[in-house]
Formats: C-alpha cells, sequence, structure tokens
C-alpha cells in the first residue's frame, strides 16, 4: 500500500518525500478533528452521569441526564 | 510472488492499526486536555468579562437587574442560608432554571483538588458539553436554589477534571460563584460509589439505593458532583453530597479560602 502510494507519487524524491509528509499530516489531522472525536464516546471511560436505562439506550446518554468520564 | 504482497500487505495493515492506536491514546490522554483545558479557560474569560461589563442576567431567579440575591423570591440571602422555609418560594420546580442550554453560568472551585483548580460549569450534560467543562444536570435545582444543584465532570480525558474526586473528604469546600454570589457548600461524606442507574442521588432531597448513603434527611440547599468509577471505566458512580454553608456577594471578593 505505502509502496504502491509512493511509487504513484509525482516529482523526485524530495517532492514525493513532501508530498508524503502532508499527506501523513492530513491524515492526522482528519482523525483527530473527526473521527476520534467519533469514536471517544463509544469507549467506556466517557460515562460521568446517573441516567439510568434512557442512556444506555441510547449508547451515549443523550436523554434525562446524558453524559460522559 | 502472489504470497509476498499477501505478506507485505498484512505487515503495513499491522503498522497502520497500530500507529492508529497509538495516535487515538495520544489524542485520549493529550489532545482532550489541550482542548479542554483552553475550552475551559475560554469560557471563564468569557463569564468574566460578562460579569465585569454589567448585571448578571438571566440567573434563576433574578430576571431583573440588580437583583443581588436580596430578593424574596427564592435567591438565598447572602450571609447564612435561612432556614428551612426562609426564602424558598414555597411549589418552587426544580427545573427551569433559565440557564442557556450549552452555556457556562458559573466557575467552581474545589481546593481540595489543587489551589488552582477551576472550572466553568455549563448547562446541560451531553458529551459536546462536558468537552468544555463540567456539566450541570438540567433537570436538578439551580445554584444556591432550593433542592439539588448537580454537576458531572469527567474522572480522566478532557483535562482530567474529577480525577482526584476519591480523595475529597468531609468537610472539604466546594466555592461556586455565578458572578453575583459566591457559594460555599461543605462535602457530608465521602464519595458514595453506586450504579450508573441510581439517579436518586440527583433528587432535591437524594435518595441513593444504598440507604444506609443517604446524605440529608430534610430538603435543604445541596450540591452533589457525579463523576464515573473505575477511573477509566463506566460501571460504576462516585458520588459526593455538599450542603449550602454560606454565600457572600461577589462585590466583597473572593471566599478567604481561595485568597492568592
Amino acid at each position: 500500500m505505502y509502496g504502491w502510494i509512493w511509487r504513484h507519487l509525482p516529482g523526485n524524491v524530495y517532492v514525493r518525500a513532501l508530498i508524503s509528509l502532508v499527506l501523513v499530516v492530513g491524515v492526522v489531522f482528519l482523525l483527530f478533528q473527526y473521527v476520534f472525536p467519533w469514536a471517544e464516546p463509544l469507549m467506556p471511560f466517557n460515562d460521568v452521569t446517573v441516567d439510568g436505562a434512557a442512556g444506555r439506550a441510547t449508547g451515549i446518554a443523550a436523554t434525562v441526564a446524558g453524559g460522559t468520564a | 510472488m502472489a504470497l509476498r504482497v499477501v505478506v507485505r500487505s498484512l505487515s503495513e495493515l499491522c503498522i497502520t492499526v497500530g500507529i492508529l492506536i497509538v495516535l487515538f491514546v495520544v489524542h485520549l490522554l493529550y489532545w482532550t486536555g489541550l482542548r479542554a483545558d483552553s475550552a475551559a479557560d475560554d469560557e471563564i474569560a468569557r463569564l468574566q468579562k460578562q460579569w465585569s461589563s454589567g448585571p448578571v442576567g438571566g440567573g434563576p431567579d433574578d430576571g431583573e437587574p440588580g437583583g443581588t440575591g436580596a430578593g424574596p423570591d427564592g435567591t438565598p440571602q447572602h450571609g447564612r442560608p435561612q432556614a428551612e422555609g426562609g426564602t424558598g418560594a414555597p411549589g418552587r420546580s426544580t427545573a427551569g432554571t433559565g440557564y442557556r442550554s450549552g452555556s457556562s453560568f458559573a466557575v467552581m472551585y474545589i481546593p481540595r483538588f489543587g489551589r488552582g483548580w477551576s472550572r466553568p460549569v455549563l448547562e446541560n450534560t451531553r458529551a459536546t458539553t462536558l468537552r468544555k467543562g463540567l456539566g450541570h444536570y438540567s433537570r436538578t435545582a439551580g445554584l444556591g436554589q432550593r433542592g439539588n444543584f448537580a454537576v458531572a465532570g469527567h474522572r480522566r480525558t478532557y483535562g482530567d477534571p474529577f480525577k482526584d474526586f476519591p480523595t475529597l473528604r468531609p468537610g472539604d469546600r466546594v466555592y461556586v460563584t455565578d458572578g453575583d454570589t459566591w457559594y460555599t457548600y461543605t462535602l457530608t461524606r465521602r464519595p458514595y460509589r453506586t450504579l450508573p442507574s441510581d439517579t436518586g442521588v440527583l433528587d432535591s432531597v437524594p435518595a441513593p439505593v444504598n440507604k444506609a448513603a443517604t446524605p440529608f434527611d430534610r430538603p435543604g440547599r445541596y450540591l452533589t458532583l457525579t463523576t464515573c468509577d473505575p477511573e477509566w471505566g463506566s460501571s460504576h458512580r462516585l458520588i459526593a453530597w455538599a450542603r449550602l454553608d454560606a454565600t457572600r456577594p461577589a462585590s466583597e471578593g473572593k471566599p478567604d479560602a481561595l485568597q492568592d
């Protein structure tokens, strides 16, 4: 996969390295900005409220007393 | 040849997954803390600007500016809180505090968590709200009102606001200000460990499942703090209760214990 990407990048070694760096930074940004905040409430250390069945039914607490850890 | 491709692809996949996990841990341990700290600072700065620029509006009871808490309509008198039935309007619902959902309306200080420990209190307990600070359970009483002012906070991640929750002890003070009044709450017992379904802990007279843990036997002005337990788990909750001990006008400055 990484070899395939490298072969399909244009330019000489330096240009390719630079583009790779930009790609890596972009992917990390997308992860931190969108993917991880989405995945994080699915983890167990994120329920701090007492909410009874309502919260658990919706996955992440939302109703009477939704919440986090 | 084909085998080489399979092995290489598998290895790359494993490395990618490993990097993803490491990045996720960095995100949780480090990044959420940075974001939460800056969000909390922003909220506190915004509140202080708002408080210094004019009379506080939008509080639970004082719709009219200048109603500095001495009104007969449920805001506590400064000084010692009144005895039962003193200032509380009879039949006042504990809901409908008038706080704007998702907005901060107060700042909490808990010296037990460290001298500089302060966090904004925001309305509602949604996940997005708790990323910025502590969340007030919308259906519970407002700050300083009769009933139970209940607040949830993260134990871990997002700045670890309630990391040291188990170190709370009876007699510990919790100071909360809404820019108008300083409220001093005093903890009555060690944190109580319970199940997430134990919603009675938020009642205006808290009624935990474990009757032996019942902190108060009559209506009053109470504070409830909740967080998760164990630190990284969600199987249980830790609850701390406090009662309102004293109030003082914000114009008289910080409580002595918070002076630098």
